[in-house]
């Protein structure tokens, strides 16, 4: 385990990233291979109709999920 | 009338018998009439956390196949005389026991008491199913940790899409001092992650160990745990109580200026 003094990232706040990640994935009911087979068919279609140098043409999907209390969750998949 | 709570949590190990029994007595140091049942089919330890597992006769199972009147099941408490325990039963499984027969005995133990508590087992199968059936609210324990969260998230979606109209969390095993110093999530983080009501915060101390080891709850002692608990059980009934002050006092100094000042 790396313990570097001035770069340390707390625990607590990692256990948060991913316990919110782990339950946006959960509630979607999309896994991280669905994500990734989602991904591959999306730049297929958008290859169909746009001239992409896939060389140098990149596709980053993320999930960003937002909690509101008393409201209704908000997801939205942010396509890059 | 007659107020039906389940204590789940998906997870197991954090800490459903333990709450169950505390909240239990707690709810019975209140002055109100209380049944704890056990609703662990196989694994049963409601019990044991009680310090009753000497005066089993009959279970949960003999009721509901009709071997004993449901009187003759229920044991009395070794402190409160308004506190009752349905145990489970020990050598079956939970294909003993439908949510239709689980409300047939609840109604049954409706008039006869305030409040009635069901700690359901872990897990999301017939043992969950059974136990959510008869309740109209339930408590979602959890603790500080990804795996735990997780599974409540889950137990919690699944309680609204089965109608559950009150759902409140209690967040168990928090350790101060860690939480301090960044290495455990704090109570607005798991608040913010699970977006439910927070009936009370439990704080790990060895005060319970101690307490389950001999058989008794640790509400109502003089620890935070024990306090948290009762506290729990005050705002259960509809009181408002300020959630405790979890700080722990570090330094050997200031331990020591507090015993002074202790009264």
């Amino acid at each position: 385990m790396n313990i570097c003094r001035y770069a340390q990232v707390r625990s607590g706040a990692v256990a948060r990233a991913r316990a919110e990640l782990t339950i946006a994935s959960d509630r979607l009911d999309c896994s991280q291979e669905e994500l990734h087979k989602m991904r591959k068919e999306i730049v297929n279609i958008l290859s169909r109709y746009l001239n992409l140098d896939s060389d140098r043409f990149e596709v980053r999907m993320d999930i960003v999920y937002e909690i509101k209390q008393g409201v209704q969750d908000v997801k939205t998949i942010q396509i890059k | 009338m007659s107020q039906v709570i389940v204590i789940t949590s998906g997870k197991g190990g954090v800490g459903k018998t333990t709450s169950t029994a505390n909240i239990g007595t707690g709810l019975a140091r209140l002055n109100k009439k209380v049944v704890l049942i056990d609703t662990d089919i196989g694994l049963r330890n409601l019990d044991v956390v009680m310090g009753l597992e000497n005066r089993i006769i009959y279970n949960l199972v003999d009721v509901i196949e009709g071997n004993c009147r449901i009187r003759q099941a229920l044991i009395k408490d070794k402190h409160y005389p308004n506190l009752y325990l349905l145990p489970s039963a020990q050598t079956r499984d939970k294909s003993a026991v439908s949510p239709e027969q689980m409300i047939k005995l609840v109604d049954g133990l409706k008039p006869l008491f305030d409040y009635i508590l069901l700690d359901c087992p872990a897990g999301i199968e017939q043992g969950f199913r059974n136990a959510i059936a008869a309740a109209d609210q339930a408590i979602v324990v959890t603790t500080p940790e990804v795996s735990a969260i997780r599974d409540a998230d889950r137990i919690i979606g699944l309680l609204e899409a089965d109608g559950m109209r009150k759902i409140d969390l209690v967040l168990n095993r928090i350790r101060v001092d860690m939480v301090e110093r960044g290495e455990m999530m704090s109570i607005e983080d798991v608040l913010e992650i699970l977006a439910i009501n927070l009936l009370g915060a439990i704080p790990d101390e060895e005060s319970i160990v101690v307490a389950a080891n001999h058989g008794e709850p640790v509400v109502g002692s003089d620890t935070l745990a024990g306090q948290a608990y009762l506290n729990i059980a005050r705002r259960l009934t509809g009181e408002t109580v300020p959630l405790l002050e979890l700080q722990q006092r570090t330094s050997l100094l200031q331990r020591m200026s507090a015993f002074f000042k202790k009264k």
